[in-house]
């Protein structure tokens, strides 16, 4: 249709990475054009970061070529060409930062262009002005979040002037609010002109655009519509990549038989799910609907009514400022008070930077409390004759990112560095370490010779858990064990969490994810430093939810809440409102009598 | 102390902002007194010449507004290398020293001479983190760039390349404290997992064994990191040559007295120095 060339171009692309087998991208060919909005999807290692590289001329393909503005990439002038017109923004948000302060580092781009200094001001303004960072121009990078982060290094890429904007996953480090805030600006990007190019796991995220590409082993699998991708349903998903799932607006409506939207808000489904399940019942039902919201402390009592059993860990207005007494003092935790039951996975959620991780340092006497006190299994953390060790080897912490501390050669000998510490031996060693794998989804005798720097991203963060399982304590410390996983991966490490559970162990994990806040017992949510409320999910999702909060009730509870306004209160056989897709959806399939028989 | 937390011990590579008349002078001028401050601190020979530099740093760090324990917080984590070299100094004799005998333990004895050297080791160690956890604090990695190549630019017509220089000191300083958060979070991972940090027990040995584990984590991260930044620059489109700057630097009131200043304080120390030498 249009006659102007592609902005980027590939045409049967091939790259291969030295010491590998297989090319990380394959014979792929497809164009984008000026003002396209386009997802890239596909599980850990199926060839995106490799894809975007090569559109950035980070890499050179090493058969086939790469077109930017109709200049390959690998001659001087399509190199030039490539570096200012696509811009990258990267996974993680430190790593992409290269200068000290705020507007060096957006200056850095039009500084290497060789712009004059009155030009570069004036696009530096404009690029913080659009990204919301105006007035921070000289605040230091090293104290931004990392929601900050991730727009500055959106407004270097504006900066430039680049027409192009690539997203290597640039959200799944960061808390839903952030992540939505750099979503929002993907939108406004588009919306003024920029091609955007976003490579995620998230299908939800992926809906938002309106192409999406599938890869797998690094080949184009599928190009086209999310409509068009989600109408075969999760059949259709699974023969192009066993890790790929439908988004939780397309799961439900395919579980309820409904069409499949791309992209449809839970309001917006609700809706359509309301007019499936039948006329619109009567007012009495709905106004029994809305006092139910609107009277949180009768649920509340019914909480504080269940009698808990003695707390694994316990927190005792407790206090934590980092750098404390130092320049740069910055308080994390301010006089918090919690509980977490023996037996029991909590789930801890809020905003980065609301205290989580501090938290679970505390629990684990990694970090000393500043005030106030932490106790493990009734023990005082602070007390100078507790044998931290001791305490520590009882409830393990898996940090975040927890594969960065791989150090052994081999994966078994790095699960059994925690053992060995306990003093294990021989065959009593090599049953721990071989329990632990295969718990974590590792069987010991294919993983145990493996070297650990060559595993897939997944795997690498397996073995860091199983190191963690392996020291067999009572409880299980987790600091968002399932970031910037693939969502097939994220399910497995969430399943192994809940069965640790099952089997007795007290658990408390950091998420982001209020679909996995959702299967925990109890839910703590953070908010600058104390604790918002805690509840079980239930409770916290309908009744005690806050927006203040800087989380959004997970999909399902939102579909829900909509239709119980509409006059269809969706309950399971126990009474129990949903807060699972596949939840909602048999309660839903059960509707037609029990939602219309409701107000009778 | 329990608990780990070594980012609270790193005063080098911190920039911390602010826009005080420390901060305010120019990039070059800086420099001049890095130079200034580290020449007197290595080369003078008595505690007055060593000690000067710390008095200046710390009164110029109080002026753009960090306080004192800031820099001497950095001096921690280099304790037991600093026990270990006053240790050396004190064992073995220096030839043709007359000074009393402090303390004899069997064939070693420690003279006066060799304590002086001891504290003049500990003294000018002090120092020099101090004028350089200053120099990092008020200096923005552009601003460290920039001046070594300003400082640099007549060499190029020699041929050499300053810009590849300034770069890598300005990046080097920037990975001190990236480094020593990475180590951090490595060092409570290894903790958790029954690793021996931050439990307050222990003696010296087993306390430096427990650091072996997290040396081949830490080069890998460093080398990751490394990587990911030199990606993010070139993704960026760097360049060597031809790039222009936006930062420009007024030349604050003032900046003459402040330059002569840094020679003024350089020679005194030497002067210092001399005098004490001759007495």
């Amino acid at each position: 249709m249009s006659l102007t060339p592609p902005l980027v171009e590939l045409d049967t692309a091939s790259f291969s990475y030295p010491e590998s087998t297989r090319p990380a991208v394959d014979c792929a060919s497809l164009s984008i054009r000026g003002g396209e909005y386009l997802a890239v999807v596909g599980e850990n290692g199926s060839g995106k970061s490799s894809l975007l590289r090569l559109m950035d001329a980070l890499l050179l393909p090493d058969s086939g070529t790469v077109r930017v503005s109709s200049m390959p990439s690998s001659s001087p002038e399509g190199l030039r060409a490539a570096r200012s017109l696509v811009s990258l923004v990267f996974q993680s948000p430190p790593d992409q930062i290269v200068s000290s302060t705020v507007e060096e580092d957006v200056a850095f781009g039009p500084e290497n262009l060789g712009l004059p200094r009155e030009e570069i001001r004036r696009r530096v303004g404009a690029a913080l002005a659009t990204v919301g960072l105006e007035g921070m121009e000289r605040r230091a990078t090293l104290f931004l979040s990392a929601g900050q982060q991730q727009r500055l290094a959106i407004a270097a890429a504006l900066a430039v002037d680049a027409r192009c904007i690539a997203f290597d996953e640039a959200t799944a480090m960061l808390d839903p609010e952030a992540a939505e805030a750099v979503l929002d600006l993907m939108d406004a990007l588009v919306a003024s002109g920029k091609a955007v190019v976003h490579a995620t796991h998230d299908m939800a995220e992926a809906a938002r655009a309106a192409r999406v590409i599938v890869l797998r082993a690094g080949a184009v699998a599928f190009d086209g519509s999310p409509a068009e991708l989600f109408e075969g349903g999760e059949t259709r998903l699974d023969a192009l990549g066993p890790s790929l799932r439908l988004p939780p607006c397309a799961r439900l409506a395919s579980g309820l038989g409904l069409r499949p939207l791309a992209s449809e808000g839970p309001e917006a489904l609700a809706e359509r799910l309301a007019v499936a399940l039948g006329p619109r019942v009567a007012t009495a039902s709905e106004a029994q609907a809305s006092t139910r919201r609107k009277s949180p402390i009768g649920v509340a009592q019914r909480v504080n009514a269940e009698v808990p059993p003695p707390p694994a860990f316990e927190l005792r207005a407790a206090s934590h400022a980092y750098l404390k007494g130092a320049l740069g003092e910055t308080p994390s935790l301010m006089e918090v008070d919690l509980e977490a039951p023996r037996g029991k996975v909590m789930a801890l959620v809020g905003r980065t930077g609301s205290g989580k991780s501090t938290a679970l340092q505390l629990l684990d006497g990694l970090v000393a409390v500043t005030g106030g006190e932490a106790r493990a299994f009734g023990e005082s953390l602070g007390d100078p004759r507790t044998d931290l060790r001791a305490m520590r080897v009882r409830a393990p912490l898996a940090m975040q990112r927890p594969e960065s501390a791989l150090f052994e050669r081999y994966a078994a000998d790095d699960v059994a560095f925690g053992p060995r510490n306990l003093g294990l031996k021989g065959a009593a060693l090599v049953e721990r370490v071989s329990r632990a794998m295969s718990e974590a989804g590792l069987p010991y005798d294919l993983f145990r010779d493996r070297r650990t720097r060559a595993l897939s991203g997944g795997e690498k963060r397996r073995l860091a858990l199983a190191g963690v399982i392996a020291m067999e304590g009572e409880a299980l410390l987790l600091d968002e064990p399932t970031s910037a996983l693939d969502p097939e991966t994220k399910l497995s490490v969430m399943e192994l969490v809940l069965g640790k559970g099952r089997r007795g162990s007290s658990v408390v994990m950091a998420t982001h994810s209020m679909e996995e806040a959702a299967m925990a017992d109890l839910v703590a949510v953070f908010d600058r430093g104390r604790i918002a409320a805690v509840a079980d999910p239930e409770t916290l999702f309908y009744d005690l939810y806050d927006p203040a909060w800087g989380i959004r009730r997970p999909f399902a509870v939102r579909v829900a809440i909509r239709l119980a306004e509409l006059g269809f209160e969706l309950a399971g056989p126990s009474g129990k409102r949903p807060l699972r897709v596949e939840e909602l959806a048999r309660a839903a399939s059960r509707a037609p009598a029990s939602g219309r028989g409701g107000e009778a | 102390m329990r608990g780990i937390e070594f980012f609270r011990h790193v005063s080098i590579g911190r920039y911390l902002g602010g826009d005080g008349f420390v901060q305010r002078q120019r990039p070059t001028t800086k420099y001049l007194w890095l130079l200034a401050l580290m020449v007197s601190g290595i080369a003078s020979s008595s505690y007055l010449g060593a000690a000067l530099p710390l008095a200046v740093a710390l009164g110029l760090g109080a002026a753009a507004g960090i306080p004192p324990s800031f820099f001497l917080r950095g001096a921690k984590p280099l304790a037991p290398l600093l026990a270990f070299v006053c240790l050396l100094q004190l064992a073995f004799s220096w030839p043709g020293d007359a000074t009393p005998v402090l303390l004899a333990l069997g064939p070693f004895q420690a003279t006066e001479r060799e304590a002086w050297l001891a504290i003049l080791t500990v003294v000018r160690t002090l120092s020099l983190m101090t004028v350089l956890g200053l120099f990092t604090a008020v200096t923005s990695e552009g601003e460290s760039v920039h001046g070594l190549e300003d400082l640099l630019a007549p060499l190029k017509a020699l041929g050499l390349r300053p810009q590849r220089l300034s770069l890598a000191v300005g990046v080097a300083l920037r990975f001190v404290p990236i480094l020593a958060g990475e180590m951090e979070a490595i060092a409570k991972a290894q903790a958790s997992r029954g690793a021996d940090f931050g439990t307050g027990r222990g003696g010296p040995i087993s306390r430096a064994r427990a650091y072996l584990p997290l040396f081949v984590p830490i080069s890998v991260r460093a080398l990751e990191r490394a990587e990911a930044l030199a990606e993010a620059m070139e993704a960026r489109g760097y360049v060597e040559d031809g790039r222009t700057r936006l930062a420009c630097y007024p030349k604050p009131r003032g900046e003459a007295a402040s330059r002569i200043a840094a020679v003024v304080a350089c020679a005194a120390s030497f002067v210092a120095d001399y005098s004490l030498r001759n007495r």
